[in-house]
């Protein structure tokens, strides 16, 4: 018991502040509206949901731990998604194209990963602006392939991927949990993850250490595409279709979770589990709205509250932290 | 002299130059009507708002930050401005621009005050009040598209100050409003160059410490550059009102991706510290020369994303491998 609580201390406090939220929230909705709240359907249709945008903020967090960010993950989300479709509907769309599919739309999610890697890493452009630029360009990319409306005629045993269920588990969170692991291993017990944080803490002192940033940066923006890739075949598989616009709002939403999962803007640190209560906190939050059926535009408001009030939160911690770091000496 | 002339010739402002010279000379070629008044005059149009986006969004960058909530902002000033004037039946055209310029100039100053205070960065501060302002928008005063502006305001639609006559008896005019970004390009240009303002701001962007300990106001300026393109916001988005002759919630959103990419194009650094007004004309030029024209070019219009982000990636690419040159060239 007493380790126990030794642990608890000595553990990340943003986590244990993620949780303690996650848990009250469970607690107020329970009791508001045990009957649609804590319903199977709803449980089930929260864990359809939060994959799509958990596995974006996953990208999300690599670019940020790298000291940089990824903008354009729902755009290569949605090419992916899109090329995915389209050689899918060459094959005639039966269920043997089902992983050709696949293939082509992790293949364009890794090339526009190293995309924007390669502006990054050679040629010095500032992640920012090339992750935005290359939202612009796949998003474009996009529509010039489907000329506007949705693709259709996806074949029916693709929608099980974001549908289906193996053992009452829908596979989208399956699938969620076992990205959740590997990038977890990546971080924690790989030279990769290592080079990784030490080039976001300090991009000079790495070079200088003998860090191959350029490669990191391919990496991780690679990576960051393949999971983009990832959350666009579960779109396209949830919506039965793919589109050049779908989910635009996750962009913000995924740079939230991330930043309130405990990751650090400027770079350097960041943890899958932190991420991962973030992502089932605002999923929560969202549900919430939905059963309390709070308009939709109110969603936006209070994530960009909450968004705005976590920074500010950090910043007090931060100079708190400081100040009591100066006394100390 | 010689080498004097090489430097101006190679300059950003005059690559974007030779693109844009390129460009009309390929379109005027597919079609000999591009060249005529009648573009002058409807490209004029077409960039007035943006070049007033563009200006602030380049001081904002010159300072070392960003700014992605003007398009909300921009929205929410005009939006609500609109309502109060139609539920107070009030209609003057001064009272709306000082009340879009008010309401816009409070989101600046919280803006400036996140990331002034609480040291949050900027892109994600101004994300974050982009949300909140555009979700505030679209819940608490409503979705619908307004038509019916007063009559004195929407009179301001009609002034022009030149009319041009084609041979074909189709009438150009060249709208008022014009006066506002010739004023906003004016104005920026003479701060930036002359004013200790414009020092500091460029100071801060090249070194925020080095600026403080030279002597600047650094929280001041930071809140002046945010507070007036929030300001330059609402009387963008009035400005785009009257010239649409309509109000609606959402109409300005994602256009914070184009207008910084005809700033970076002009040869702004997106790091801080570099920038010119004229090279962000020339770069809000291009951007609407592209969005305008393609269609005269035989793109069809579901290309026009893809095209866009295509030219700003090259325009990017360009400045960053000139950037990298100078950082790699011998120093005297």
């Amino acid at each position: 018991m007493k380790n126990f609580i030794l642990k608890v201390k000595t553990s990340d406090k943003n986590i244990v502040t993620l949780f303690f939220i996650a848990v009250f929230i469970f607690a107020i909705m329970g009791i508001l509206s045990p009957k649609s709240f804590l319903s199977v359907t709803n449980l089930q249709g929260m864990c359809i949901q939060f994959p799509e945008f958990g596995i974006l903020s996953f990208g999300m967090m690599l670019a940020m731990i790298s000291g940089g960010i990824d903008l354009s993950l729902v755009g290569i989300a949605n090419l992916s998604g899109i090329v995915g479709t389209v050689v899918m509907l060459k094959m005639d769309g039966g269920i043997e194209s089902i992983p050709f599919g696949i293939l082509a739309a992790l293949l364009t999610g890794l090339l526009c990963g190293i995309f924007n890697g390669a502006l990054i890493g050679y040629l010095k452009i500032p992640p920012m602006l090339v992750t935005l630029c290359g939202l612009q360009l796949f998003t474009g990319l996009g529509l010039a392939i489907t000329k506007g409306p949705a693709l259709t005629g996806l074949p029916q045993e693709f929608g099980y991927i974001a549908n289906g269920t193996v053992l009452g588990i829908p596979i989208a969170v399956l699938l969620f949990a076992i990205i959740a692991v590997i990038i977890s291993y990546l971080l924690k017990s790989t030279v990769y993850g290592q080079h990784l944080s030490f080039k976001g803490t300090n991009e000079v002192a790495s070079r200088y250490s003998g860090i191959n940033n350029l490669k990191v940066t391919i990496i991780t923006y690679g990576i960051s595409g393949i999971l983009g890739a990832v959350s666009g075949i579960l779109m396209a598989s949830h919506y039965n279709s793919a589109k050049s616009d779908y989910g635009t709002s996750f962009t913000l939403l995924s740079l939230l979770i991330v930043v309130l999962g405990g990751t650090n803007p400027d770079g350097g640190k960041g943890k899958v589990l932190g991420v991962t209560l973030s992502i089932i906190v605002l999923q929560l939050v969202s549900s919430a709205f939905n059963i309390l059926r709070v308009n939709s535009f109110v969603k936006t408001f209070v994530w960009g509250l909450i968004l705005i009030f976590i920074m500010i939160f950090t910043s007090f911690m931060d100079s708190k932290n400081m100040e009591r770091k100066a006394k100390k000496q | 002299m010689k080498k004097r002339l090489k430097n101006n010739l190679s300059t950003n402002e005059m690559i974007v130059v030779y693109i844009i010279f390129g460009l009309s000379m390929l379109i005027g070629i597919v079609n000999p009507v591009f060249f005529g008044t009648a573009t002058l005059i409807s490209l004029s149009r077409s960039m007035l708002v943006t070049l007033i986006f563009a200006i602030c969004e380049m001081i904002v960058i010159i300072s070392g930050g960003i700014d992605v909530s003007f398009p909300a902002i921009s929205c929410i000033s005009l939006y609500a401005t609109i309502k109060f004037l139609l539920f107070t039946g009030l209609d003057s055209p001064i009272l709306a621009f000082a009340m879009a310029g008010l309401i816009g100039m409070a989101f600046g100053a919280l803006n400036a005050f996140l990331i002034v205070r609480f040291k949050i960065a900027p892109l994600i501060a101004t994300l974050g009040v982009s949300s909140v302002v555009n979700g505030a928008t679209l819940a608490f005063l409503g979705t619908d598209e307004i038509s019916n502006i007063p009559d004195n305001i929407d009179q301001l639609s009609k002034a022009f100050i030149y009319t041009y006559t084609s041979p074909d008896g189709i009438t150009y005019q060249l709208t008022a409003l014009i006066l506002i970004p010739i004023a906003v390009c004016i104005a920026a240009y003479v701060i930036l160059k002359f004013t200790m303002l414009g020092r500091g701001i460029y100071a801060i962007g090249g070194d925020k410490n080095a600026a403080r300990i030279a002597g600047f106001n650094v929280t001041k300026i930071q809140f002046i550059i945010y507070m007036t393109s929030g300001f330059f916001a609402g009387i963008g988005g009035i400005t785009y009102m009257i010239l649409m002759r309509q109000a609606s919630p959402q109409v300005l959103m994602g256009s914070e991706m184009m207008v910084i990419a005809a700033v970076v194009v002009g040869g702004t650094r997106i790091t801080g510290g570099h920038g010119t007004v004229i090279g962000t004309i020339l770069g809000v030029s291009l951007i609407t020369l592209v969005q305008n024209n393609l269609i005269m070019l035989g793109v069809p219009t579901h290309f026009q994303t893809f095209v866009v982000g295509m030219i700003i990636v090259i325009g990017t690419s360009i400045t960053s491998i000139r950037a990298k040159k100078i950082a790699n060239s011998a120093k005297v």
